[in-house]
């Protein structure tokens, strides 16, 4: 499915990448004989930690002095009644993307819902949502490898790309030959319409980031959880039971007796 | 024809009676959040008070309304267990301190977004002593983007607490525990060293 030269040097680069956080990252050392330390350390999922966490800090560095405020000028100079047809366009330039996921997940409802999302966008050049009371589809590679039943494995952070998982990043580089918009339109498109994305989706949420910064203990674990249950939310459709997306804590009316410990465990797990 | 038609009535008026009756914890839950988010908006908005006010307020309507312990606990993870009575009670205050420092001040932000509730479902796990309700709320932020709040409300009788708020699909609870967990399994792995970095927090 490689249809220029183009797509090859970015495959090149992203696996390039990929292999230099993998090799750079020897498996960071459990400790062994404390159970504590080996669950905590099993939870996090996270044996490329330290050079994770190398990447992590050039990433931030590359938001704080490129991305960030592009996204702060296009959230405060760019007027209002332009975003909403910017932000359409890029969704509606999803939809193939993720109708070819939607079959291959076997999921007809969301696969037509997708198509009819975009054609019915069509005559409006994408500008429009034409279904504007119901969440986009989004589906793609890392959604479909899930729902065929492959492990996430341990947590990646690309470079530039953000956080990711071992299942996550095959999905990525998938997506980059399998994409519709990208077969017929060029990989130009394509890392336009990821650019353009990316500042759409930072222009929304600069406050929160800038608190999530400046009151978490840990940025990097903390952001380590939100890419997690976003992730989990996407692949579940936001469906899944209510009972099973929450963790089990008690009421707990009276002051914590010792010796017990029965809310630790998160139904999720 | 007409027995027939006040039958179909009949069943009509029934089923959605016993179903209430049967959820009805999901009602009051969503009767809580809205009184909950009234009175927030109430005191804890205004800009003529002062910040330490605002603190003050905001702890009380934390304590009421919030399962702060049962959170505290689930977020402290495994090493509550080794932890000492002492280290506890330490750990709980400074927990809560941390949120109100964290939350608080936020209100002051606020100029008339809109908050709006819209409805409950019921999640109550199997085997469980209590009810739980998830609440579906949404705030405005702006024109063109809102946020999408689900609260957890346990409740038992005439008690109701919030056991975990989710902003777009993501557990406070969870990620305040998984970065907790974090910290803590770099110093040290007991709750003290925790408890050391919450200080810090606190104070700083």
């Amino acid at each position: 499915m490689l249809n220029s030269v183009s797509d090859f040097r970015f495959f090149r680069f992203v696996m390039a990448l990929t292999l230099m956080v993998a090799v750079s990252a020897c498996a960071m050392q459990s400790s062994e004989g404390d159970p504590d330390a080996r669950a905590a350390y099993d939870e996090a999922n996270d044996p490329f930690e330290p050079a994770n966490r190398m990447v992590f800090g050039a990433n931030v560095m590359v938001d704080q002095l490129v991305l960030q405020p592009v996204a702060v000028t296009y959230r405060d100079l760019f007027p209002d009644e332009l975003k909403i047809p910017v932000q359409n366009f890029i969704t509606n330039l999803f939809t193939p993307l993720s109708f070819l996921h939607a079959l291959l997940q076997g999921d007809m409802d969301r696969a037509e819902r997708a198509a009819a999302s975009f054609f019915t966008a069509l005559p409006t050049f994408l500008l429009a949502d034409t279904f504007p009371d119901e969440n986009p589809v989004f589906e793609d590679a890392g959604q479909t490898l899930a729902i065929w039943g492959f492990e996430e494995g341990p947590y990646i952070m690309l470079p530039l790309l953000g956080p990711s998982s071992v299942r996550a990043t095959i999905g990525t580089v998938t997506n980059f030959f399998v994409d519709p918009v990208g077969i017929v339109a060029g990989s130009g498109v394509t890392i336009g319409r990821a650019a353009g994305n990316a500042v759409v989706k930072r222009s929304r949420d600069i406050e929160q980031v800038r608190e999530l910064q400046r009151t978490s203990l840990d940025y990097y674990a903390a952001v380590r959880s939100l890419y997690r249950q976003q992730r989990a939310a996407k692949i579940r459709n936001g469906a899944g039971t209510p009972v099973q997306s929450g963790p089990t804590i008690g009421l707990d009316l009276d002051q914590p007796s010792p010796g017990e410990g029965k809310e630790e465990t998160p139904v999720t797990k | 024809m007409r027995y027939i038609a006040a039958i179909v009535l009949a069943l009509a008026l029934a089923t959605p009676a016993t179903m209430a009756r049967a959820d009805s914890h999901i009602d009051a839950s969503v009767n809580f959040i809205d009184q909950l988010a009234n009175q927030a908006i109430g005191s804890l908005t205004d800009k003529s008070i002062t910040a330490e006010k605002r603190r003050d307020e905001f702890r009380k309507l934390f304590r009421d309304g919030f399962a702060v312990n049962g959170i505290a606990r689930f977020v402290a993870g495994r090493y509550w267990r080794k932890a000492s009575d002492a280290e506890r009670t330490e750990y709980l205050s400074l927990f809560e301190d941390v949120i109100v420092n964290t939350w608080a001040d936020r209100f002051s932000l606020y100029s008339g977004q809109k908050f709006e509730v819209r409805g409950g479902i019921d999640a109550t796990p199997e085997k469980s002593k209590q009810n739980v309700a998830l609440v579906k709320s949404w705030f405005f932020t702006s024109l063109t983007s809102s946020v999408q709040i689900e609260w957890r409300v346990a409740s038992k009788d005439d008690l109701f607490k919030i056991i975990d708020v989710k902003l777009e699909g993501i557990s406070m609870a969870t990620t305040q525990r998984d970065e907790f967990n974090s910290v803590v399994s770099k110093s040290g792995r007991t709750l003290s060293s925790l408890i050391k970095e919450l200080r810090t927090r606190r104070d700083g």
